[in-house]
């Protein structure tokens, strides 16, 4: 039984882990922060390391941004060479 | 913590990127940059909160947005977490999530739609005018392009006036790290105004405004969301239906821009101006505001009618439709901005009309960004203007005068369109300087052609400068040269029969033509182009006098000229007329030209003159003027020159006339010179002869007198003549010639000695009356030879009689005989006594002669004194040396004025 311990313990860890980020997953639902799992848990990973909160959350923010903005951009280049 | 991955943070952020980016690693490289520096700047976590603070503030969020249920959930959720131990720090993930967290009731932001639209530059596609940015702080524009060549270079950027205005705009994340760095709130107008100076247009401006308001900074996330809602319920008030509503006004300004009529601002035709309806319900400042902006639609109206007009004009021409092309090119930009416009105000209505106030069109944000387009339009509607009704030369000209101006922004797209306007202007130019071909259908081109000339009259008549289409950019002297240069090439070909290629004519490599040459052109000037058409003329025409000096012997021919027509070569004019006295003593009637021609041809080969060249000589030939009745040989004879080919440009039929009249007056006074150096020859040889007939000594001696009169006359006519007339206008026109640049050259000196002599040899109208004289002058020489030949005949055949008489005496003593009867005696006293009394009679006859001649010297005289040549003058002068016709007659005797002339009395 001694040898299974360690694997048992591994086991029960990913369990633990698996329901940590479900429950982890509802909350960020709840708080519709648009967050899918993958990304949770890189964050999650960062928080545990001590990142800096602030700048992390802003950087997400920035990120989206971003991404929102050269998706418009494409579609409003679509649009123009439509037009031209 | 139990993990079994512990990846580096930076990893870890990278994978974060790509995640939410949904790119690959490689795209996110400047978003990971940017993540790494905002939170490599703050690693240490801030102040350590507690978990369950945290979870209240989560709870308290959720009641307020009305979720109860969801708080309630979030509580069981809470406490599942908290029974785990696998975090460590709850509270971080936790704090993580509500920062994150976004309100439902939310509307999607579209401010960053908004920022990016404006921050992307737009599609660069060939654009029209350059856009010369003479800005002093030419500043790098935003972080990447700190990195890349500063100050645009002029013609480098390529972009129009319009997208240039979202150059300088900011791209993506770039000037956000500023405001993150902690401790800075966010208003930051202090980081507003860096901006603003780094990026010096308005446009950046007025985002630099918006933007610290629109971002979600850290520490207030909430109240932010907060402030946010609460503007947008203030917003939701407007929209009255009675009062018109700005946005309404804004549609319609958008439409005015296109020139087509809103609902409420339209175009008044009276006055030639948008107007908005009086019946609206309008703010004053908005009604002002839009009135203004609808100036940029009846700019646009005016430049569109001046090309839509133009295009369908056919006979518009190359100039002209490059010139509306280049408008168009303007226009098109423009167009771009206003679509630009367009879309903004679509994505508004697409998302309804409660938008926060930072992201919608308004009037006055379309007379900033108008501002710089409604100075372009008004340039282009003011050169729309000064050139109605131009075309071709005329109306790069026109362009021309609009580029003195200093306003830098003005100047350059002013000589954009130049560049444009002139390029067919410099490629006619430029074919017509190096294949001599004119293809201009329209005229535009300033040399023009004249397809009715033929070959024989192409230098003179064919191509002529149409002065109203030499641009002003071109001088009127490189005009003539350009000209010349072509006319030059057509010479060639055609009539020189030179189709040598003038690749190999001209040295100068002919440089790639391109609007852009055109543009560097008119920035240097004064060198390249004046170096190319000197270049071109230098070449062109000294092939030209290679080609006819060598080919042709035009010099050749013009000294035969002199030496044929212009009595130079002396032995042999001199030979010839003593071979043709016989003939041209007879009535003209009976001449006959072939007589004449071997006559000619006789003299020809006695002389020097057959040394000369064949080619020379062929083109010597006898010609008969017209007959008029009692006319002698004398009267119609006259040499002549044939010309043809290339010469006959030079010796126009005009100039071979002149040379005959000149050859005619140069026979006449060369004939006087033969007549009298007969008379001469006539005393010399009588007069030991007539010794022993001593009555006759009276009258020959008159006759000496008068001859010797006459040839004193003669001489000094002859020496002015050879010596004042032609001799010096000869060396004046050879040095000319010989140092002549071109054919023109060389047609002007000739024609120039060409009128010299003939007016300096009284041939020219105004010496009518003198040549009268002169005329009446040889005629009294030509009695004075008739009157000697019957004194000498009488005189001889006295002498013969008295001599036979002598004989015939001497005989009868020989022969036994009285020597003389006294019937024959008497009759020979008879004879003697009728001699002595005819003598008399001779006497008189010359002394009429004396006197008729010296009255038409001494008019002469005067004639001369009061011509304004001045060789003239002072061929008086020698004529009467010695004071001889002064003594006799008084009207000589008036003292000369002080320009050395006399007036005329006459």
């Amino acid at each position: 039984l001694a040898g299974h311990g360690v694997e048992a313990r591994a086991a029960t860890n990913m369990n633990a882990v698996r329901d940590t980020m479900d429950v982890l997953l509802e909350i960020s639902r709840i708080l519709n922060t648009g967050l899918d799992r993958e990304t949770l848990s890189i964050c999650v990973r960062l928080c545990e390391q001590g990142i800096n909160l602030e700048a992390l959350s802003s950087v997400i923010k920035e990120l989206r941004k971003v991404t929102e903005a050269l998706k418009a951009a494409e579609n409003m280049t679509a649009d123009f060479l439509e037009k031209f | 913590m139990a993990t079994p991955d512990q990846k580096s943070p930076n990893v870890l952020l990278q994978n974060l990127c790509c995640r939410i980016l949904g790119r690959s690693e490689a795209d996110v490289a400047q978003q990971f940059q940017y993540a790494v520096r905002v939170i490599g700047s703050n690693f240490a976590p801030t102040v350590e909160r507690d978990e369950f603070l945290v979870a209240e503030k989560i709870k308290k969020e959720l009641i307020r947005q009305r979720r109860e249920a969801d708080a309630a959930l979030f509580s069981e959720l809470h406490r599942k977490l908290h029974s785990q131990g696998i975090l460590k720090n709850k509270w971080s993930i936790l704090y993580l999530l509500l920062s994150l967290s976004e309100d439902p009731r939310k509307q999607p932001s579209k401010v960053s739609s908004y920022a990016a639209l404006f921050a992307q530059a737009l599609p660069r596609d060939a654009h029209s005018t350059p856009y010369y940015y003479a800005r002093p702080q030419s500043l790098p524009l935003s972080y990447q392009d700190r990195s890349a060549p500063s100050a645009p270079s002029s013609g480098s950027m390529g972009s129009s006036g319009i997208s240039s205005v979202s150059l300088c705009g900011l791209s993506g994340p770039a000037p956000t790290p500023q405001p993150l760095l902690p401790g800075q709130s966010h208003q930051a107008p202090g980081i507003g105004d860096c901006l603003r100076q780094q990026l010096g247009s308005r446009l950046a401006w007025t985002l630099t405004a918006n933007q610290p308001s629109l971002q979600t900074t850290t520490s207030r996330g909430i109240p932010n969301t907060a402030r946010n809602v609460t503007r947008s319920r203030r917003e939701g008030d407007t929209g009255g239906t009675m009062e018109v509503t700005e946005a309404a006004l804004v549609r319609d300004i958008l439409y005015v821009f296109q020139g087509i009529d809103g609902k409420n601002i339209k175009m008044s035709n009276t006055e030639n101006c948008y107007k908005v309806e009086g019946k609206a319900n309008l703010s004053k400042s908005l009604r002002d505001t839009a009135v203004r902006l609808a100036e940029l639609g009846w700019l646009h109206n005016k430049i569109r009618k001046y090309t839509d007009q133009r295009s369908l004009d056919r006979s518009f021409g190359l100039v002209g439709q490059s010139f509306c092309a280049a408008l168009h090119q303007e226009l098109k930009e423009y167009y771009r901005l206003l679509s630009v416009l367009h879309s903004q105000l679509q994505l508004e209505d697409d998302q309804g009309v409660n938008l926060g106030l930072e992201s919608s069109l308004t009037l006055r944000r379309l007379l900033v960004w108008t501002y710089d387009p409604k100075i372009r339009l008004k340039t282009l509607a003011a050169l729309v203007d000064h050139c109605q009704g131009r075309k071709g030369g005329e109306l790069a000209s026109a362009v021309h005068a609009y580029t003195k101006t200093g306003d830098p922004y003005m100047r350059s797209l002013v000589q954009h369109i130049l560049s444009l306007v002139s390029h067919p202007i410099l490629s006619f130019l430029y074919r017509w300087i190096y294949d001599g071909e004119l293809e201009d259908t329209y005229h535009e081109f300033f040399v023009a052609s004249d397809p009715t000339v033929k070959t024989d009259r192409l230098w003179h008549d064919k191509y002529t400068l149409r002065k109203s289409m030499i641009p002003s950019f071109i001088t009127m002297d490189q005009s003539r040269k350009v000209l010349l240069i072509g006319k030059s090439i057509n010479f060639l070909h055609q009539v020189c029969h030179d189709q040598t290629p003038t690749a190999k004519m001209i040295a100068v490599t002919r440089s790639a033509e391109s609007p852009q040459d055109a543009a560097d052109l008119f920035t240097d000037l004064e060198n390249a182009f004046q170096g190319k058409i000197d270049a071109a003329y230098f070449e062109t025409s000294k092939y030209l006098l290679d080609v006819l000096n060598k080919k042709y012997s035009l010099l050749d021919h013009m000294q035969a000229m002199r030496r044929y027509l212009l009595l130079g070569q002396g032995d042999f004019i001199r030979h010839l007329m003593d071979l043709l006295k016989p003939e041209l003593v007879r009535p003209a009637t009976t001449l006959y030209q072939h007589n004449l021609t071997g006559i000619l041809e006789t003299a020809v080969r006695a002389t020097n003159a057959q040394f000369d060249s064949p080619e020379i000589l062929r083109r010597l030939d006898v010609r008969l003027l017209e007959v008029s009745p009692g006319d002698t040989g004398w009267d119609v004879f006259s040499l002549d020159y044939h010309v043809d080919g290339p010469i006959a440009t030079v010796f126009t039929r005009e100039c071979m006339s002149h040379y005959l009249r000149v050859f005619n007056f140069l026979w006449r006074a060369k004939r006087m010179e033969y007549i009298l150096t007969d008379i001469r020859k006539g005393h010399m040889c009588n007069a030991k002869l007539l010794r022993s007939v001593p009555e006759f000594s009276g009258v020959l001696h008159q006759c000496h007198i008068l001859a010797s009169e006459m040839v004193h006359f003669i001489h000094q006519m002859q020496y002015y003549i050879t010596f004042e007339v032609l001799e010096c206008s000869w060396d004046e026109l050879w040095n000319k010639v010989q140092r002549a640049q071109d054919l023109d050259h060389i047609i002007a000196a000739h024609e120039v000695f060409l009128d010299t002599i003939i007016s300096r040899c009284l041939l020219d109208s105004s010496s009518r009356a003198l040549l009268n004289q002169l005329r009446a002058v040889f005629d009294q020489i030509i009695e004075l030879q008739n009157a000697q030949d019957a004194i000498y005949r009488t005189a001889l055949e006295e002498l013969q009689r008295r001599l036979q008489f002598e004989e015939k005496k001497k005989q009868h003593e020989i022969e036994g005989q009285w020597g003389v009867t006294a019937a024959e005696e008497e009759e020979e006293e008879k004879r003697v006594q009728e001699f002595k009394e005819s003598i008399p009679k001779m006497c008189s006859q010359l002394r009429i002669l004396t006197h008729f001649y010296q009255g038409i010297v001494q008019q002469f005289l005067v004639l001369l004194t009061t011509s304004s040549d001045e060789s003239l003058q002072f061929l008086s002068f020698r004529l009467d040396f010695n004071e001889h016709y002064k003594a006799r007659e008084p009207r000589l005797h008036v003292s000369l004025g002080t320009r050395g002339r006399r007036s005329s009395h006459t």
